[in-house]
């Protein structure tokens, strides 16, 4: 694995210090810059963890209509045109016409599907599955679901299903009526604002539950009395007046008769099982959990399955609720009407190990000419990364401004970082306990990383790699260049457009496995004369965190620094201490 | 930031749009191919710009855009299909920042910008691949598949697996030009 560099985004614990690298579950606290949002109101980074989320348009994955969002509920969330999945292995199904009469020379005189003949069914072109074999043929080859619908309708499952919606639809309007009055007016029902952070959804989950609660425990066997008491203790308060006006719900179908009505189960299963002559013949569990009701045991039962329908979503900070996120209506379009992305606000940063990539250089030079293996290549890049433990190691850190200022940035690994994040302690005494086995150097100055310039951006930059050493910041230790012209040193490497190459050094323990990862925190300053140098509506300068001056602002965010493994060694060549 | 990748001088020919085509690729029909500039088709591609509509006149059969890969060893076949009772090639579409992986066989009807097709996939004909949307390596994606935008597709046969993030647009529009750069030739 290459090295990588994760941003940390603080959703998941109180503290704003990230987890220590070494703990597996660290990596959920850390995401790649490019999944990041960035809320200018909050001046906060944020993630698709913590973003609160709304659909903002359906449409359905194959004939890419957007549906409507009345029709959405009407059509069970899925396409209600031609659009069908293969039961048996998730593909989506064509429709194809029947092959013409066998002229009877014992070869087809025209090529299969060529011609417009009804009979037409759905057929996989994947696993060859087709709507004739379970009995699903049509007229002709436009609205198929308005020619499957009268199936669907009077099928257990959706007859079931309507009886339960009609069941609940007063219950349900109720409570989203009083629900509302709940949202206009949350602190005068503090009970239902501490069930949930959603007045709404609780009224739903209220109701799906109590209505689970009477379900489950068996049709005939539980006292009506016993029940509505326990449910009115438990979920009521509030809204157990509701509950109690609502009347008992009778299945359409007994469950216990329904084997003997064809839906299989119990004898009829069994019966099934003792004539089974190939695996194949029974539905994988993948194939039937997606049905609601008893799901087919019996491959040649599965039925064509319409389309479930996806969405296109927006998403909001969920401290300010300013939107972040903001799609187009048009279902394919991949524009957005607003989109703050941390890459916009951040400096990108990626990493690399010189004594990798020069090895790398050399391997790809040397296997020019020769066929190329792939496989080979690649095993080779990935051992080539490794570190032995017992050695020092560079690194370049090359950080790119996304502003159009310049920034001044400072980088510090966190354990060592004490001065301007005084309670680091906390997170600082675990560490002590169980320190790294590897140390690390960073340039401890700040340095500055020129601004964006759309000037830049043109296609070759190749040409501008003239470095501007003039403003070379003191780093640690002396200046030294090898034969490849690349500087091995602690400090600022190189600078061209809004690229800044930094070099920091890794020193590993004798004893050290596992992975050589560091948390690292970048904070960076900079300049705009302008006051709102994003040019956005919502960003206003007195918002950030700590200001030196009028016109200056500063952002700190943590990351994570992956080098890659640490390859123990038993007889160490040692050229560091720790 | 990232080392280069070098090609030998002698194996490519670059046009003046910046186009890099291996000698050892099979172009075949070069007439009905159009690459939109700063395209590399590697060693071993075999390209079926030959295989065209039946009919007089010129035909364009296939279309790259700019910063396309076409990986080493890859086929790019037009669709067919008898329609009618008449067999017949149908032109292939690629958009801008199109990357494609090594061995893979492509016989989609179009392709939009910025998707990115993984190693050793099969790509079925008549597919329709649109903007953003990445197919992962050893991918196959049955003919008439429609692979909606910003959307991963895996797995045999291709399903969906995952939404892409927002900026992935560019993201891919970086990788592909820096792809480009990195792309060096050695003298030898």
């Amino acid at each position: 694995m290459p090295p990588s560099v994760r941003y940390h985004c603080p959703c998941l614990s109180n503290s704003p210090f990230p987890p220590p690298p070494h703990l597996a579950s660290s990596s959920y606290s850390f995401h790649p810059l490019h999944e990041l949002f960035f809320c200018e109101e909050c001046d906060a980074v944020r993630c698709n963890r913590c973003v609160t989320v709304e659909v903002s348009s359906y449409y359905c994955p194959n004939c890419l209509f957007e549906v409507p969002s009345a029709s959405v509920r009407a059509e069970k969330n899925r396409c209600a045109r031609n659009c069908f999945l293969c039961p048996n292995c998730r593909n989506t199904l064509s429709v194809v016409p029947s092959d013409p009469p066998d002229s009877g020379d014992g070869r087809l005189a025209v090529p299969v599907s060529s011609l417009n003949e009804p009979p037409f069914f759905l057929y996989c072109n994947h696993c060859r599955w087709d709507s004739a074999e379970v009995g699903i043929t049509f007229e002709k080859p436009t609205g198929l679901a308005a020619q499957l619908q009268k199936f669907e309708d009077s099928a257990p499952d959706s007859l079931e299903f309507e009886r339960l919606k009609e069941h609940f639809e007063p219950f349900i309007r109720a409570s989203s009526l009083s629900s509302s009055t709940n949202l206009s007016h949350p602190a005068a029902h503090p009970s239902s604002a501490a069930h949930s952070h959603h007045a709404h959804s609780t009224s739903i989950t209220a109701a799906a539950s109590a209505a689970l609660a009477r379900e489950i425990p068996g049709v005939s066997k539980y006292n009506p009395l016993s029940r509505s008491t326990s449910s009115r203790s438990t979920t009521g308060k509030d809204r157990s007046v509701n509950k109690d006006e609502m009347t008992e719900y009778r299945s359409r179908l007994e469950i216990s008769k329904a084997s003997v009505s064809g839906s299989g189960g119990g004898e009829t299963d069994v019966e099934f099982m003792r004539h089974l002559e190939d695996i194949g013949q029974v539905a994988t569990l993948e194939q039937r959990w997606v049905n609601s009701w008893a799901t087919p045991l019996q491959t040649r039962e599965l039925k064509p399955l319409r389309i479930p329908l996806h969405s296109k979503r927006s998403k909001r900070c969920p401290a300010c609720t300013h939107i972040l996120i903001k799609p187009e209506q048009k279902a394919q379009s991949v524009r957005y009407k607003i989109k703050l992305v941390a890459a916009n606000y951040l400096p990108a940063i990626t990493v690399a190990l010189p004594h990798a990539q020069r090895l790398m250089t050399e391997l790809a030079k040397k296997s020019l000419g020769k066929s190329t293996s792939a496989a080979a290549a690649d095993d080779d890049k990935s051992s080539l990364s490794d570190m032995h433990a017992g050695k020092t190691y560079p690194f370049h850190l090359a950080l790119s401004n996304p502003l159009y200022d310049p920034i001044t940035v400072r980088l510090s690994v966190q354990r060592m970082h004490v001065s301007t994040a005084p309670s680091t302690k906390e997170s600082g005494s675990p560490e002590k306990a169980r320190r790294p086995p590897f140390a690390v150097s960073l340039p401890t100055s700040s340095f500055s990383v020129a601004a964006f310039a759309e000037a830049w951006e043109y296609e070759d930059d190749e040409d501008m790699f003239g470095a501007d050493d003039s403003e070379d910041l003191p780093g640690r230790g002396g200046r030294e260049t090898d034969a490849k012209g690349k500087v091995r040193t602690v400090g600022v490497l190189e600078k061209r457009a809004n690229v800044t190459l930094v070099g920091g050094e890794v020193v590993i323990g004798k004893e050290a496995r596992g992975n050589v990862k560091f948390n690292m925190l970048v904070s960076y300053t900079y300049r705009s004369d302008d006051p709102s140098p994003e040019g956005n509506e919502a960003d206003e300068p007195s918002k950030s965190p700590s200001k030196a001056g009028p016109e200056v602002k500063t952002f700190a965010f943590y990351t994570v620094v992956d080098l890659g493994q640490i390859i123990p060694r038993e007889e160490p060549k040692a050229d560091s201490e720790l | 930031m990232e080392p280069p990748i070098y090609y030998s001088k002698a194996e490519f020919i670059e046009t003046d749009t910046g186009n890099k085509v291996s000698r050892r690729a099979t172009i075949a029909g070069p007439q009905n191919i159009i690459l939109g500039g700063k395209t590399i088709i590697s060693t071993g591609a075999i390209i079926r710009g030959d295989l065209r509509r039946t009919g007089p006149g010129h035909a364009v059969v296939i279309s790259l855009g700019r910063y396309c890969l076409v990986g080493e060893g890859c086929v790019m076949r037009p669709p067919y299909k008898t329609y009618r009772g008449n067999f017949n090639y149908y032109p292939m579409k690629i958009g801008d920042h199109v990357h494609i992986g090594a061995n893979s066989v492509v016989e989609a009807a179009q392709i939009g910008n910025h998707v990115e097709i993984g190693k050793n996939c099969v790509i079925g004909k008549f597919t329709i691949i649109k903007d953003c949307a990445k197919i992962a390596d050893n991918t196959i994606i049955p003919p008439n598949t429609v692979v909606p935008a910003l959307s991963l597709f895996a797995g045999n046969p291709g399903r969906f697996v995952e939404d892409l993030p927002e900026s992935t647009q560019e993201m891919v529009e970086a990788q592909t030009k820096q792809y480009y750069t990195r792309f060096q030739p050695l003298e030898r």
